[in-house]
């Protein structure tokens, strides 16, 4: 499976409240509001960590197997892309 | 060209048009909120058609290139607002109420985020001397809240513009009414709580988290630019804004009993 890395896109503003990130985009206003693992894979999300150095993260820091955490990220990073909330590219800062 | 000069907030805005009607317009409606100082902001107004396309109640505003331009839009007028050289114009198709007051009401919540300040759906009332923000959409009881406190200040029964300066959160009137149909005073507090509205089958406060309240506040706030700039700074403001005053959740019922629970709280 080749490397994704993820993107924020740069026109929405957040923050971290607790661990869990609030995310408010620029377009339409709307509010997004994501969970403690969601937002490990936020912030992660910086165009130059690749999916599987997420993963490892979710992992360290949540009791889930790696084949669990895989499934989460992927599935995760997807759903927020449909949103226009992450891009992804195949290499480090490609995303515009 | 008249010049009619009003402050909301402390920001005041001078007013030229050729229109009569326009000045009288603003001398009326806005006749608690008139200023004599010297203005911060110039909004020339017109009257005349304005070519939008656009349905009555649909705003667009936008942003016209690199500088903080924004280009407004909606069927009864047509303007700009310049942040920087913190100037504006519209178009108004006649000299309405509704469509100035609309404008203004854009104006200013893109004008007061430069000041740290946001224009909020929400009532606000001023007793013994501080202010309370209440906030929520149609129909969640700004006004009746305003209609059930006699005793207390109105400082808005619709849209209230809070302003963060050094941590501390101020609650300003502002001649944005709601239901009510009256200005709020011409005046500010100290913020020493938001409460997010609801009705109920009796009176209850909870004490909401920072998380939780910038997620029921942000709703709330007047803010139409698709900026990604301004969108930061909005946010940044709320956030600040919860964690300077207290938030919780409201239900209360149709009397003024909420009052015991937000003094015990």
């Amino acid at each position: 499976m080749p490397e994704q890395y993820p993107a924020r896109n740069s026109r929405v503003a957040w923050r971290v409240y607790d661990g869990e990130a609030v995310i408010l985009v620029a377009e339409d206003s709307t509010l997004n509001t994501l969970n403690a693992v969601g937002t490990v894979v936020w912030e992660a999300a910086d165009g130059r960590t690749p999916v599987s150095a997420i993963v490892d993260r979710v992992c360290d820091e949540f009791d889930v197997d790696l084949a669990q955490a895989e499934r989460d990220v992927a599935g995760f990073i997807e759903k927020l892309r449909r949103r226009g909330l992450l891009n992804v590219a195949a290499s480090p800062d490609a995303v515009p | 060209m008249a010049d009619v000069v009003i402050a909301i907030a402390g920001l005041r805005t001078a007013i030229a048009t050729r229109d009569g009607d326009v000045v009288q317009l603003v001398r009326d409606r806005y006749k608690g909120f008139l200023s004599p100082g010297s203005p911060a902001w110039r909004l020339e107004i017109e009257t005349g058609p304005v070519g939008a396309r656009r349905t009555h109640d649909d705003v667009l505003v936008s942003r016209a290139g690199a500088e903080p331009r924004y280009v407004i839009n909606r069927g009864d007028f047509a303007g700009t607002v310049d942040l920087l050289s913190r100037g504006a114009s519209v178009t108004l198709a006649d000299a309405n109420e509704y469509s100035l007051d609309s404008f203004l009401r854009i104006l200013y919540s893109l004008a007061l985020v430069e000041a740290r300040a946001l224009v909020v759906h929400a009532a606000s009332l001023v007793r013994h001397r501080h202010a309370h923000l209440f906030c929520g959409r149609s129909g969640s009881g700004k006004t009746t809240v305003a209609r059930l406190s006699p005793d207390a200040t109105l400082l808005s029964d619709e849209l209230s513009i809070v302003r963060i300066s050094d941590g501390h959160a101020q609650c300003h009137g502002t001649p944005f009414w709601g239901e009510l149909a009256r200005a709020g005073d011409d005046r500010a507090a100290p913020l020493a709580g938001i409460h997010f509205l609801h009705h109920g089958p009796r009176h209850a406060s909870s004490v909401v988290t920072p998380r939780q309240a910038i997620e029921r506040l942000l709703p709330n706030v007047l803010f139409f630019a698709r900026d990604p700039e301004l969108t930061a700074r909005v946010l940044a403001i709320a956030a600040d804004l919860v964690d300077a005053a207290p938030c919780s959740d409201l239900s209360f019922r149709l009397d003024p009993g909420f009052w015991e629970v937000i003094d015990r709280a």
